[in-house]
C-alpha cells in the first residue's frame, strides 16, 4: 500500500486510505507547524470567518456534466478530478469577483455590474472570454425582450481550439414568450446558432 | 409568470438560456467575498456563463495535457500539472498542489538534506 502526500512547501499530509476529515487530524500530528490546512491559503492564520468562499461549491453533478461534455466522448474523468474542479470553480468565481469588486469600489459604486466582470476577466487573463460573453449577453437581452423566439448561442468562435462546441451546439433550450404573455419552454436541437425560419414551436410531450 | 425579483429572473434564465449552473449558488459564492455589497443581474449572468466556459477550458486543457499512464482519463495530476504550466491557471496552484509519494519525498530529502540544527 502506498501513501500519497500532498506537498505544501515543507508540510506533509498523509492521505490514501485516510479520507477527508481524518486528513486534517493526521496532518496536525505529523508536522511541527500545524497552522496550514488544506484549504488555508489566506494570510491570517488566526482569523476564522464563518463562511469562507472555499467552502461553498457548485453542485458536483453540474460541474461533472460540463466537464464530461468538454472532453472527447470516449474520455473518462477521475472522481478526484471532478471534486478538485469543483473547488477550482469556487476559486475562479471569487477571483473574478474580488477583482471586479475592487474596480467597483475605485469608481465609488456599490453594485458590481456586467462591465466590472468583463473588465476583471480581461485583467486576469481570461480576455478570450470577453467577446463571446458580450455576444451572449446581447442575445440574452434580445431574447428577454420577447422579440426573438430562440435563445442560446454558440460562443465558441472566439475561443480557439481549446473548447469543443458540442456542449453549446447540441441543445438549445429556449424560452418562448408568446404574445399573450405565456411562456413555453421548448427544446430546439441545432448544430449551430442560427435563426430557423418557420420553426416557432416544437413540442415534446 | 416570473415574479419581479431578480432571483426569479435569473433562475428562469438559468433554465432557458443554455446555462447549466445554478445562479443562486454562484451568487452565494460571489457574496462571500469580502466587501461585496451587491451584484446586478448582468454581472451574475456573465459570471455564471464564464464559469461554465472556465470549467470546459480547464477540463479540456488538462485532458489534452495528460501525461499519466491513462491518457484517456482526466486525473487530478493532469489538473495540477496544467495549473503549474499555464499562466492563466496560476491562481489555482495553491489549491491544486502536486501529489508525491512518501518514498519519493524521503528520497529527495536524502539527496538534498534539509539543514539540521545538530549538524
Amino acid at each position: 500500500m502506498s501513501i500519497v502526500l500532498y506537498q505544501l512547501n515543507v508540510s506533509l499530509i498523509a492521505d490514501a486510505v485516510f479520507q477527508s476529515i481524518s486528513i486534517e487530524g493526521m496532518f496536525f500530528s505529523l508536522t511541527d507547524d500545524g497552522d496550514e490546512s488544506l484549504h488555508d491559503h489566506e494570510e491570517g492564520n488566526g482569523s476564522k470567518e464563518n463562511f469562507r468562499e472555499q467552502d461553498i461549491y457548485l453542485p458536483i453533478a453540474n460541474v461533472a456534466r460540463i466537464m464530461k461534455n468538454a472532453v472527447p466522448q470516449t474520455g473518462k474523468i477521475a472522481k478526484d478530478a471532478k471534486e478538485c474542479v469543483q473547488e477550482c470553480v469556487s476559486e475562479f468565481i471569487s477571483f473574478i469577483t474580488s477583482e471586479a469588486s475592487e474596480r467597483c469600489h475605485q469608481e465609488k459604486r456599490k453594485t458590481i455590474n456586467g462591465e466590472d466582470i468583463l473588465f476583471a476577466m480581461s485583467t486576469l487573463g481570461f480576455d478570450m472570454y470577453v467577446e463571446p460573453l458580450k455576444l451572449y449577453l446581447q442575445k440574452f437581452r434580445e431574447a428577454m425582450k420577447g422579440e426573438k423566439g430562440i435563445g442560446g448561442v454558440s460562443v465558441t468562435e472566439g475561443l480557439g481550439e481549446e473548447l469543443t462546441d458540442e456542449s453549446f451546439a447540441n441543445q438549445l433550450p429556449a424560452g418562448i414568450i408568446t404574445a399573450d404573455g405565456q411562456q413555453q419552454n421548448v427544446m430546439v436541437y441545432t448544430t449551430s446558432y442560427q435563426q430557423i425560419p418557420g420553426v416557432q414551436q416544437i413540442q415534446f410531450s | 409568470m416570473s415574479g419581479n425579483k431578480v432571483e426569479d429572473n435569473v433562475d428562469h434564465a438559468s433554465n432557458s438560456k443554455g446555462i447549466s449552473l445554478p445562479m443562486t449558488r454562484v451568487k452565494l459564492i460571489m457574496k462571500s467575498s469580502p466587501e461585496v455589497s451587491s451584484i446586478n443581474q448582468e454581472a451574475l449572468l456573465l459570471t455564471t456563463k464564464a464559469t461554465e466556459l472556465f470549467v470546459q477550458y480547464l477540463a479540456l486543457s488538462s485532458f489534452l495535457n495528460g501525461s499519466g499512464k491513462d491518457k484517456n482519463t482526466l486525473s487530478y495530476s493532469d489538473l495540477a500539472n496544467t495549473a503549474e504550466e499555464t499562466e492563466t491557471f496560476q491562481f489555482l496552484t495553491d489549491i491544486l498542489p502536486r501529489k508525491i509519494l512518501v518514498r519519493d519525498y524521503l528520497k529527495s530529502l536524502e539527496e538534498n538534506p534539509v539543514e539540521e540544527a545538530d549538524n
